[in-house]
């Protein structure tokens, strides 16, 4: 009874919600039976090439014929242990870093900022301590976009910090300086970015820049431009009281800003800064222009290859799963922040 | 040091000059290592500079273009066609985007469970998924493997879509779109006058006119009248299916397709989102208020909750317009020949002259970004709250 109710008041309430719900019915029925037999009951699992591959069902045996591929790109298959372990190693500097039960809070923001990149690109690029080299042109699939998104958040942090406090500065000059340096960044496409930097960076620079820093460079200086806008709502969300309250202590500017009002504004960015960071986690995929095959770039260029010509749709189903759970797990995480930021402020 | 030293040493206002000439210093220091460096280079590359080239024959031929324009033009003809088809593109998208996102934004908020989850679902589906997935599933997935011109989907017999895009009716003379934007103008102005009229009325009488009605008929009925008009007098170009492929018609090349149904189903995923947190902003003391002073539902939709709503939604809207426009550069990924495609790919390619074509087309979006951004902040202050 209690079920019929609820389907009364939520599906046939008036004649126009009838009608509404029917026709939800009716693409539910035509879309989501046929969608399951393409993924599922039809489709092709096993088997080692596209004559395992049946009609009318999607063929994942190509995923799994190239998933080393798609995860590690051309790596060396003997060295892929030293991506799995920077991974790993990522997750615990990351979790230490954002799981707020954990001991140890003081040290494990610098340990994730400072310390894990040079144990990561160690890891990754060899050439001493006993790795063997590994060159970035080696570089691809899924390692490559988290590699890019993690080193760009990274070096685009401090510069986002400090571009947000130029542009709260009283100082003119410098205010100016970083109001046309976020604006500039922020209005242009990160496609033309990319190109600017693979472009530019070897003119203007007197050393050759490998293709993969250049990348980063560009994707680098677009999120510090997006990230500084979300540390600038922060700053202003910190009342004005603290500032005063700094200055009669005595202190001067960048103790003020440092030691009190810093930490409560990026406590208060932290959600907004996590946004943008999957919003640019998803545009690293643009750098399949230079040439660097990302997920989703190697995907689609697996799918070019004449033995597997005709699966794309199956490499970008591969592809979209794996930035949709990355990407939902990450907003739901900054949503949950903001919900617990929230109620720890209206204390 | 001296006391006069120190006291000028640490004056806030000296201090403040140092430092700010430190800085300026310092970014001018770099500017002029980095064009040292590249005057160098290019020296050593044996590339010119300069502007000249932008008049040179171009040679590049374009696939798609809505301006007249043959490869035997000059290079800024080229970058014309770049900049008419990234508008095009971003502004139909634009159009699209926001009918889709607002239907997709107020069924999120029905009391119809089953519409509710579904709207939901595409908003959480499209919103974690990266636009170049979406323009790839579109263009390699979709438009390319739709059936060839032989089996066409065809609609009322003018309208054709197959893999090689969608094919559209042409004007052969005359300029139907002209006089379909000059009757809009007029719609619009008449609605003008006629809510001026109105609320005078209202004013002296007490008497209420169905402005909306009226205004719906003037803006949307104007237009589609002339159009109409204009469709039965101006001699179309229909396409006609011809052995392997149409002719005649105007086709809507495949990349146009893919990358304008990617725009708009990204976009909408995201100004839905827009638009529920701008209704929802809306207190229900004010739509309770409404009721209580005797106004009707639509009244209070029309008068209370959409003039709020959109004061809280103008300005994430207009970030979401100026997203589209950056993001129309995603179609140099799949060839469509917007500005990025035919001037920092085909016309740098041929020309080498990355610096200037670098520099030029991160103006055009600076400078349409800010058109945009102007024009909504207009709208903004028109509709802001006035405070006192």
């Amino acid at each position: 009874m209690k079920a019929l109710a609820w389907i009364r008041t939520n599906l046939f309430a008036t004649w126009v919600d009838a009608a509404i719900t029917l026709a939800c019915i009716w693409v539910v029925w035509r879309f989501v039976p046929p969608l399951l037999d393409w993924t599922i009951f039809k489709a092709a699992w096993l088997g080692d090439d596209r004559s395992a591959c049946g009609a009318g069902g999607a063929c994942w045996v190509f995923i799994r014929a190239r998933f080393d591929q798609f995860m590690y790109g051309l790596y060396p298959s003997s060295q892929t242990w030293r991506i799995d372990l920077a991974g790993a190693l990522l997750v615990v500097f990351g979790t230490w870093a954002g799981w707020r039960r954990l001991p140890g809070k003081r040290y494990a923001i610098p340990a994730l900022l400072v310390v894990y990149p040079f144990i990561g690109l160690w890891l990754l690029l060899g050439g001493f301590g006993g790795l063997p080299y590994v060159e970035t042109r080696q570089w691809g699939g899924l390692m490559l976009t988290v590699f890019m998104t993690v080193y760009s958040g990274i070096f685009a942090f401090p510069l986002g910090v400090l571009l947000a406090l130029g542009r709260q500065s009283e100082l003119p000059v410098i205010r100016t300086i970083s109001v046309a340096f976020i604006e500039f960044w922020r209005g242009v496409p990160i496609i033309a970015v990319i190109f600017l930097a693979s472009l530019l960076l070897p003119l203007i620079l007197p050393i050759n820049v490998d293709r993969l820093i250049r990348a980063v460079v560009g994707l680098t200086l677009v999120i510090a431009a997006y990230m500084a806008e979300a540390i600038r709502g922060g700053l202003q969300a910190v009342p004005k009281g603290q500032y005063e309250a700094a200055a009669a202590m005595g202190l001067g500017y960048w103790r003020a800003t440092i030691l009190i009002v810093l930490p409560q504004a990026l406590r208060i960015s932290l959600p907004a800064l996590a946004n943008e960071f999957i919003a640019l986690s998803k545009n690293t995929t643009l750098v399949l222009i230079v040439s660097l095959f990302d997920l989703l770039g190697i995907v689609h260029a697996a799918s070019a290859d004449p033995k597997w010509v005709g699966y794309n749709v199956e490499g970008y189903v591969f592809a979209g799963t794996i930035f949709w759970f990355a990407c939902f797990a990450m907003s739901r995480w900054s949503a949950s922040l903001e919900r617990r930021l929230g109620a720890a402020r209206s204390h | 040091m001296s006391p006069a030293l120190r006291r000028w040493f640490y004056d806030a206002r000296v201090r403040a000059w140092i430092s700010q000439a430190a800085v300026a210093g310092a970014m001018f220091g770099t500017i002029w290592y980095f064009v040292a460096n590249a005057s160098e280079n290019m020296v050593k590359a044996g590339i010119a500079s300069g502007f000249d080239f932008l008049w040179r024959t171009s040679g590049i031929d374009v696939p798609f273009k809505i301006v007249d324009y043959t490869p035997q033009n000059n290079i800024v003809d080229l970058l014309w066609v770049g900049v008419a088809n990234t508008l095009l593109v971003s502004l139909l998208g634009m159009a699209l985007a926001t009918i889709l996102g607002f239907l997709i934004g107020i069924a999120r908020l029905s009391k119809n469970f089953l519409l509710r989850s579904l709207a939901t679902g595409f908003v959480e589906f499209v919103r974690n998924i990266p636009l170049l997935l979406f323009v790839f599933f579109w263009y390699f997935g979709v438009i390319r493997a739709l059936p060839p011109p032989r089996d066409s989907f065809a609609a009322f017999d003018t309208f054709f879509l197959n893999n090689r895009g969608l094919y559209v009716p042409a004007p052969t003379e005359g300029h139907p779109f002209a006089a379909v934007s000059i009757a809009f103008a007029i719609g619009v102005v008449l609605f003008l006058a006629l809510r001026v009229w109105a609320a005078k009325r209202q004013a002296s009488t007490g008497k209420a006119f169905p402005i909306w009605a009226a205004g719906t008929a003037l803006i949307v009925g104007v237009p589609l009248a002339a159009a109409i008009v204009v469709a039965l007098t101006t001699s179309w170009n229909v396409p006609v299916r011809g052995g392997f492929n149409f002719r005649g018609g105007f086709v809507l090349v495949p990349e146009f397709v893919a990358l304008l149904a990617a725009l708009v189903t990204y976009t909408a995923g995201f100004i839905a989102e827009v638009v529920r947190g701008g209704i929802l902003a809306v207190g229900k003391g004010q739509k309770e208020a409404a009721a209580s002073l005797g106004l009707s539902p639509g009244q209070t939709l029309r008068l209370i909750v959409v003039p709020q709503a959109l004061r809280v939604m103008v300005p994430p809207m207009t970030s979401q317009y100026l997203n589209l426009l950056k993001n129309s550069s995603f179609g140099a990924a799949i060839a469509y020949p917007e500005i990025v495609s035919v001037f920092m790919g085909s016309a740098l390619n041929a020309t080498g002259q990355a610096i200037e074509i670098i520099a030029i087309t991160l103006a055009i979006y600076l400078i349409a970004g800010l058109a945009v951004s102007m024009f909504m902040n207009w709208y903004n202050s028109r509709i802001a709250l006035v405070t006192r």
